[in-house]
């Protein structure tokens, strides 16, 4: 089994004071601590319980500065080979189909059967990037996944549905899954294992070497545009609409054409 | 035998015990866990065994309180025996999950407390407070501990040491934002690696400054540095025993009176582990209006809190009444409204037990510091 698992070095947010900084556009990271992205750590534990089961290879791949290698480095000792570290200004990190596009031409230059992705990143939150990475890379996908059985030449999967369902979906390899928090227990790496790690291959690659022209991926290049950043103030008003479904349905349309809406 | 395991056999002297059994039969969590550390020792001998026992939840009882040390007569050390066997487990990377984000976080944030590096000083804001700076000669080099640092529940502890700092006049300066965590619980979690790592950034660390004392308000933090870094400049004395010297030599004075009765519980890493028993005691007797009561259980035979040992992060399979909640009782059968202590870990589990026992209106847990501050006036 050749696998990669894309992974990303993103800030623990759960207990921090998150402020937008002076251009209006960031958040200031100043005072964060760093680590892994949750569902990527997930990610990296199924690859190494696949590979410990069936044998293989895993590659990981991130797309980040070279604080990031102190995350790589940790996979790495938790059972990679190796890994390749995209290191560009000119990315535009903040699209995630832009990210997908890097990351596919990383991994279109190999042979692979599977690829891993946390299934949801704990900043940017987009949800996409493992999904838009099967398009590009033209394979089949599944997202939000709870379980993995590989099979001869395909994998069945538990995907994790709104109240509680499970979906199962079977596709032929090779093909993208975006993994669910929970779907294991991260193991720890040891110091002494992630010493080990330093030896193996960490490559550090720009656009040129992807193939990858600047305007693919930057942030002109890009469909969305971020315009501002910002804390909602919070205020309070709510009408509580009373009646039959006719008598509020009528009410809210009344409303919806007064507020200019239709 | 292979030379790895050969190693653990003749590190801990496993030939060396005699089976007599005063290390268990003085283990304070032997009442309350299925934590046999003379069978762990025994079955320890056979080398294919080691893989097998290192799995046993038991193995993470134990608080490394260090009675079984002080006991066995062959100068053994039961609780290594077991930290060496949390090395196996860690090595393998299968430990708690708790445990697993507690090391990672030293590694990458300083702390096991998973906050960020950047909000480690946040305590002393607003506070007139002294950083030292490398190079620059200070008196006292004051090291605050992670917990006390980032713990809400804590902070004022570290406040309250600043405070009489400043009140007796004190040449000290803070390590400041860059401390970092003494790692006494990466040890006793069997992380050795990492431990290693730790003593050598702190060694480099610590050194960079020109002083000669180091003072800690953690008992772990005082005996990590004191025993485990052998190529620390400096001496390493914990907060007790610098407030003792200047309440002696009348550079700090306590004018106003606090009026309770208190008695003091030794924590293990203070009294069982260095043996410092007095300066607590003389402490809490210039306090004007105290009365210093006395547990049975004193001194080397005081009753473990199970905050040490990396218990802090590791949940007991046991349902049986905590040792802590044994400690409050004891302490309110001799009519004490104040449980005095002298580290962080025992404050948050006997505070924890007095909730617990729902007694936070007939007693208090506070550090001795938090006394101190009062009487100072």
């Amino acid at each position: 089994m050749k696998m990669f698992v894309c992974i990303k070095r993103v800030p623990d947010t759960s207990e921090a004071d998150v402020k937008i900084d002076q251009t209006g556009k960031n958040v200031d990271s100043s005072r964060f601590s760093f680590g892994i992205n949750d569902a990527d750590n997930y990610a990296v534990e199924e690859a190494v319980l696949i590979k410990e089961r069936r044998g293989g290879e895993i590659k990981f791949l991130c797309i980040g500065p070279k604080d990031s290698d102190v995350v790589i480095r940790m996979s790495l000792a938790k059972g990679g080979e190796s890994a390749v570290r995209i290191e560009d200004p000119r990315i535009n990190q903040k699209d995630p189909l832009q990210v997908a596009k890097v990351l596919a031409a990383a991994i279109k230059k190999e042979q692979f059967d599977l690829v891993m992705t946390g299934c949801m990143s704990g900043d940017d939150s987009n949800m996409s990037v493992g999904v838009a990475l099967a398009e590009e890379l033209g394979v089949p996908h599944a997202a939000m996944v709870k379980n993995v059985e590989i099979l001869d030449g395909k994998v069945r999967v538990k995907r994790e549905l709104e109240g509680g369902l499970s979906e199962v979906v079977e596709m032929f390899l090779p093909a993208v899954i975006t993994i669910q928090t929970g779907i294991n227990v991260p193991r720890y790496a040891p110091i002494r294992g992630i010493r080990e790690a330093q030896k193996k291959e960490l490559n550090v690659l720009k656009l040129e070497d992807l193939g990858l022209a600047e305007e693919e991926v930057n942030e002109a290049g890009s469909g969305v545009e971020l315009l501002k950043l910002y804390v909602p103030v919070v205020a309070s008003s709510a009408e509580m609409i009373e009646g039959t479904p006719e008598e509020k349905a009528e009410i809210i349309a009344v409303k919806m054409v007064k507020g200019g809406l239709l | 035998m292979n030379s790895e395991v050969r190693g653990f056999l003749e590190k801990h002297d496993l030939l060396g015990c005699i089976q007599c059994g005063r290390c268990t039969g003085g283990c304070p969590v032997a009442a309350r866990t299925d934590l046999n550390v003379r069978r762990v020792i025994y079955e320890s001998i056979d080398e294919k065994m080691l893989d097998k026992i290192s799995k046993l939840p038991h193995i993470w009882d134990c608080t490394t309180c260090s009675t079984c040390a002080v006991r066995c007569p062959k100068g053994l050390k039961p609780l290594e025996v077991l930290i060496g066997l949390r090395e196996v487990l860690v090595e393998s990377g299968m430990v708690q999950s708790t445990v697993r984000d507690a090391l990672e976080s030293v590694f990458q944030e300083g702390n096991p407390w998973k906050k960020p590096r950047a909000t480690r000083l946040d305590w002393a804001e607003g506070l007139e407070v002294k950083i030292a700076v490398p190079g620059e000669k200070v008196e006292n080099l004051i090291f605050i501990c992670c917990t006390v640092a980032y713990d809400p529940k804590l902070q004022d502890i570290a406040r309250n040491l600043v405070k009489v700092l400043n009140k007796a006049e004190v040449d000290y300066g803070l390590v400041g934002d860059s401390e970092m965590c003494c790692s006494s619980e990466v040890y006793s979690l069997g992380e050795a690696g990492l431990f290693e790592m730790m003593v050598e950034d702190n060694t480099k660390l610590l050194n960079s400054f020109a002083v000669n004392r180091m003072v800690t308000i953690s008992p772990h933090c005082y005996s990590t540095f004191k025993n485990q870094h052998p190529l620390l400049k400096m001496e390493s004395v914990h907060y007790t025993q610098l407030l003792s010297k200047l309440l002696a030599e009348g550079k700090l004075e306590l004018t106003k009176g606090v009026n309770r009765k208190v008695v003091f519980h030794d924590p293990c890493y203070l009294g069982k582990k260095n043996s410092v028993f007095e300066e607590p005691r003389f402490i809490l007797k210039q306090v004007p209006g105290m009365e210093i009561l006395e547990f049975a259980r004193k001194r080397e035979r005081s009753l473990c809190c199970e905050g040490g040992g990396g218990k802090m992060w590791v949940e007991t399979e046991s349902l049986k009444e905590r040792l802590a909640e044994n400690r409050i009782k004891d302490a309110r059968a001799l009519g004490a409204d104040v449980l005095a202590v002298a580290c962080p870990f025992c404050i948050l589990t006997l505070d924890d037990a007095l909730k617990a026992k729902g007694l936070e209106e007939e007693m208090k847990v506070v550090d001795i510091l938090e006394i101190l501050n009062e009487a100072v006036g």
